[in-house]
């Protein structure tokens, strides 16, 4: 399966994401607007109301980076792998019952290795086009993804020996006949972004004339927009072609010859000891059948469901019974969208409000600082930041990050912005005489600020932190580009795992339209309430 | 009568080339109730938002028994609190109810026992006629009622002086009276006073000195006797008779 260099942004996804986003929703709303009450009410509740939630979101997140964390930091006994889990058989999530775990040909692979090695084996996961930037920023001891060492990944990673060979077919409508790459002429052709498929599509595309290249993010897509006639064929590999061929009875392939090698190895950062015991490992698995046995194991079985109804022409032809068993599997991404959105909300709140504070006291340098801040996290793209954050953060710092902290502390950082602005006019449109009729009793600045300025602000602000917190739930959907399985991940990993598009997505939308029915529910009987004591 | 609570020196304000305080020295006797008079524009408000400092003076100094407030230094929260203001638009707080209004900077700002503050609360409320309010927040009560609300507030910091600056500018006139009378309760129990006003029959019987000032200048500065009676300048005469 693929290739990478960088290009971790994963723009793509984000178009997926409008789709799926667009409606509406959010769940901590609740919880905020139950801190904003207490705000109105008694401040000193309130205040600790915010530590405590503070305190515990970190010491929840910190707990979940655990589990996700590299192993470097955790010590010698561990080998940390990273993954892509969207690709069986190679690697996938195993989503029945709501479990949450990865297996797949690869898995049970390292597994052995880890075994007799003597390491325990943890599993971390990102987009495959973030596993490179991953492994160079030690994130993780290797990479096992389908990986094909190819010139241009060697010049910044290290390569075991190959241990799978997989060949690449043209996958397309029924009847298409596509065999060869010159049957690909005057033909738009799909590939996964990073990847082999894309490189091998790239050189067929510079000797068959008129060949439109279009990347995706991931296989799942590439199929949907064969099956949405935005292309023509596509290039993937064997083992996955025939899953999605199976699960799409309205799809064939056809098997590339090819006398060039795309085999898959396990990838190191340059330099790892690692390199010399795995490959010495694998030679004896090769030699001993170990190795057959697996592809026998994951090769051979047929992964998907068919689809029950026959091939319609037009339509979606959705069938969601074909997700059943993994609705308990996609609910919970739930909790973690809404912590990571309360977190967001709340943490965004109290650096929204520093930042106004410093465009109001009118001390210049400060000023001019907080209204710099803000003007870049408004001009530049939230997905940028969040990957920089994710990826720059261990080179810059030293320090690794994990996924769920990278996208807290992006979105807090970039609802500050926002809500620093909003707060800013919320706290100017107070009238001016409240601040003179604290202050001619001798009320201090910062307790004015706090008990007189404040609580008007707030509410003038009600209806934007609204929309800020929806805006904030439904945008966390981008952190499932790190890896973070949420619900928009979960539901794409169901999706990969079966072979299907539509119904998983279509469900996560539902989800995310409840949370945000909910929360705008709850705002409305918050300001109902607000103006009654009014 | 001698005991000085407020002196000011030469005290000049102005706003950009606009200079609407002009060397105003005067000073202002414990017990004093001083109603400072004069056509719009005058000054009056900036003059009496002068003395506790809203309105930071061009030049000039300021003392509060005989401590300087106008140097940089001077700790001008605290001299607030003995220098608190009834504002012509109440500025009560919206998101605190009437008691609360009362009790807040007392509690917040004196340190005083919660308890204590309220039941004392509860007694301004009930001398300004209140006492059936005291639960309800400011959006549901009347100009006149809320004025009284701030006089009470005023009231609960125990403050040596109180500045009101028009306080019943934006009252209907049924509402006025109820205000005034407040007022003048106050003045007979000795409270100092220093209020900007329009109404001259409320000057000439509750106040014991008249300010008249005229573009910035103190012009006249006499008892309500002398003021009303025997004005001495042309421009006192003047507004005189357009207001009686």
């Amino acid at each position: 399966m693929e290739v990478p260099k960088n290009g971790y942004y994963n723009f793509s996804l984000l178009y997926v994401t409008g789709i799926i986003c667009s409606n509406d929703v959010t769940v901590s709303g609740a919880d905020v607007n139950y801190i904003i009450i207490k705000f109105m009410k008694k401040k000193k509740v309130w205040l600790l109301r915010i530590l405590v939630v503070t305190v515990v979101g970190i010491s929840i997140i910190t707990g979940y980076s655990n589990s996700l964390k590299a192993v470097s930091s955790l010590g010698k006994d561990t080998l940390t792998m990273i993954t892509s889990p969207d690709y069986p058989p190679y690697e996938f999530y195993d989503t029945k019952g709501g479990d949450r775990q990865i297996v797949g040909f690869d898995i049970d692979i390292a597994k052995t290795l880890a075994e007799k090695l003597g390491f325990k084996l943890k599993i971390m996961e990102s987009d495959f086009n973030g596993l490179i930037p991953a492994l160079q920023a030690n994130r993780a001891d290797f990479v096992m993804a389908g990986m094909t060492p190819t010139p241009e990944r060697q010049k910044n990673i290290d390569f075991s020996i190959i241990y799978y060979e997989a060949k690449d077919t043209i996958v397309a409508p029924k009847g298409s006949n596509l065999k060869q790459p010159q049957d690909l002429l005057g033909k738009k052709v799909g590939v996964q972004l990073g990847t082999i498929q894309e490189q091998n599509a790239q050189k067929i595309a510079k000797k068959v004339a008129g060949i439109q290249l279009k990347q995706l993010n991931r296989v799942p897509e590439v199929v949907q927009e064969i099956k949405s006639g935005r292309i023509d064929a596509a290039i993937v590999e064997d083992t996955v072609a025939k899953g999605f061929a199976q699960a799409n009875p309205d799809l064939e392939f056809n098997v590339i010859p090819s006398e060039e090698q795309s085999g898959s190895a396990i990838a190191f950062p340059k330099g790892s000891s690692f390199v010399e015991p795995f490959n010495k490992v694998l030679q004896q698995m090769k030699d001993d059948g170990t190795l057959n046995k697996l592809v026998a194991k994951w090769f051979s079985q047929n992964t998907a469901n068919p689809a029950s109804s026959s091939p319609a022409k037009g339509g979606l032809n959705l069938d969601f019974t074909r997700i059943l068993p993994d609705i308990p599997f996609i609910l919970r991404g739930i909790p973690l969208t809404l912590l990571f959105t309360l977190l967001s909300v709340s943490l965004g709140l109290i650096w929204g409000t520093i930042l106004s504070l410093l465009k109001i006291i009118g001390i210049k340098p400060l000023t001019w600082v907080a209204n710099a801040y803000t003007s870049v996290f408004r001009g530049t793209p939230l997905l940028l930041q969040l990957a920089l954050v994710y990826y720059a953060t261990p080179q810059l710092t030293g320090y690794d990050i994990s996924a769920l902290q990278a996208g807290v502390l992006t979105f807090t950082l970039n609802s500050g912005a926002y809500m620093s602005e909003t707060i800013r006019g919320g706290i100017q449109a107070v009238d001016k005489g409240q601040s003179e009729a604290a202050m001619s009793m001798g009320v201090p600045y910062w307790l004015m600020m706090w008990d007189v300025i404040f609580p008007q602000a707030l509410k003038n602000i009600l209806p934007a932190l609204v929309n800020e917190t929806i805006g904030l739930l439904k945008d966390s959907a981008l952190v499932s580009t790190i890896g973070v399985v949420e619900i928009l991940r979960s539901a794409q990993i169901v999706g990969a795992n079966k072979y299907i598009y539509f119904e998983p997505l279509l469900f996560a939308g539902l989800i995310y339209y409840v949370l945000v029915m909910g929360m705008t529910l709850g705002a409305s009987a918050l300001e109902r309430r607000l103006r009654e004591s009014e | 009568m001698n005991n000085v609570v407020i002196r000011t020196e030469f005290l000049c304000k102005s706003f950009g080339k606009l200079d609407v305080l002009k060397d105003i020295s005067t000073e202002f006797y414990q017990g004093e109730v001083v109603a400072i008079l004069g056509p719009s524009g005058s000054g009056k408000s900036t003059f009496l938002r002068c003395i506790n400092l809203l309105e930071q003076p061009t030049r000039g100094r300021i003392y509060f028994h005989e401590q300087e407030i106008t140097k940089p230094k001077a700790n001008i929260a605290k001299v607030r609190q003995q220098l608190v203001m009834v504002f012509q638009h109440f500025n009560l707080f919206p998101h605190m109810n009437v008691l609360q209004n009362v009790t807040y900077a007392p509690i917040k700002v004196k340190g005083i026992n919660k308890q204590k503050a309220q039941e004392h609360g509860l007694e301004l409320l009930a001398k300004v006629g209140l006492e059936s309010k005291v639960s309800v927040y400011p959006s549901k009560l009347s100009g006149g009622q809320k004025q009284r609300v701030a006089i009470a507030r005023a009231l609960a910091m125990e403050p040596e002086m109180i500045l009101f600056d028009e306080p019943t500018s934006a009252l209907d006139p049924e509402m006025v009276k109820d205000v005034l009378e407040v007022m003048k309760a106050l003045a007979l129990s000795g409270m100092t006073m220093a209020i900007v006003t329009h109404e001259m029959g409320f000057a000439k019987e509750v106040a014991n000195r008249i300010m008249f000032l005229d573009q910035g200048i103190l012009a006249e500065d006499a008892t309500p006797g002398e003021f009303f009676q025997n004005p001495k300048c042309d421009r006192a005469k003047q507004f005189l008779e357009k207001m009686l």
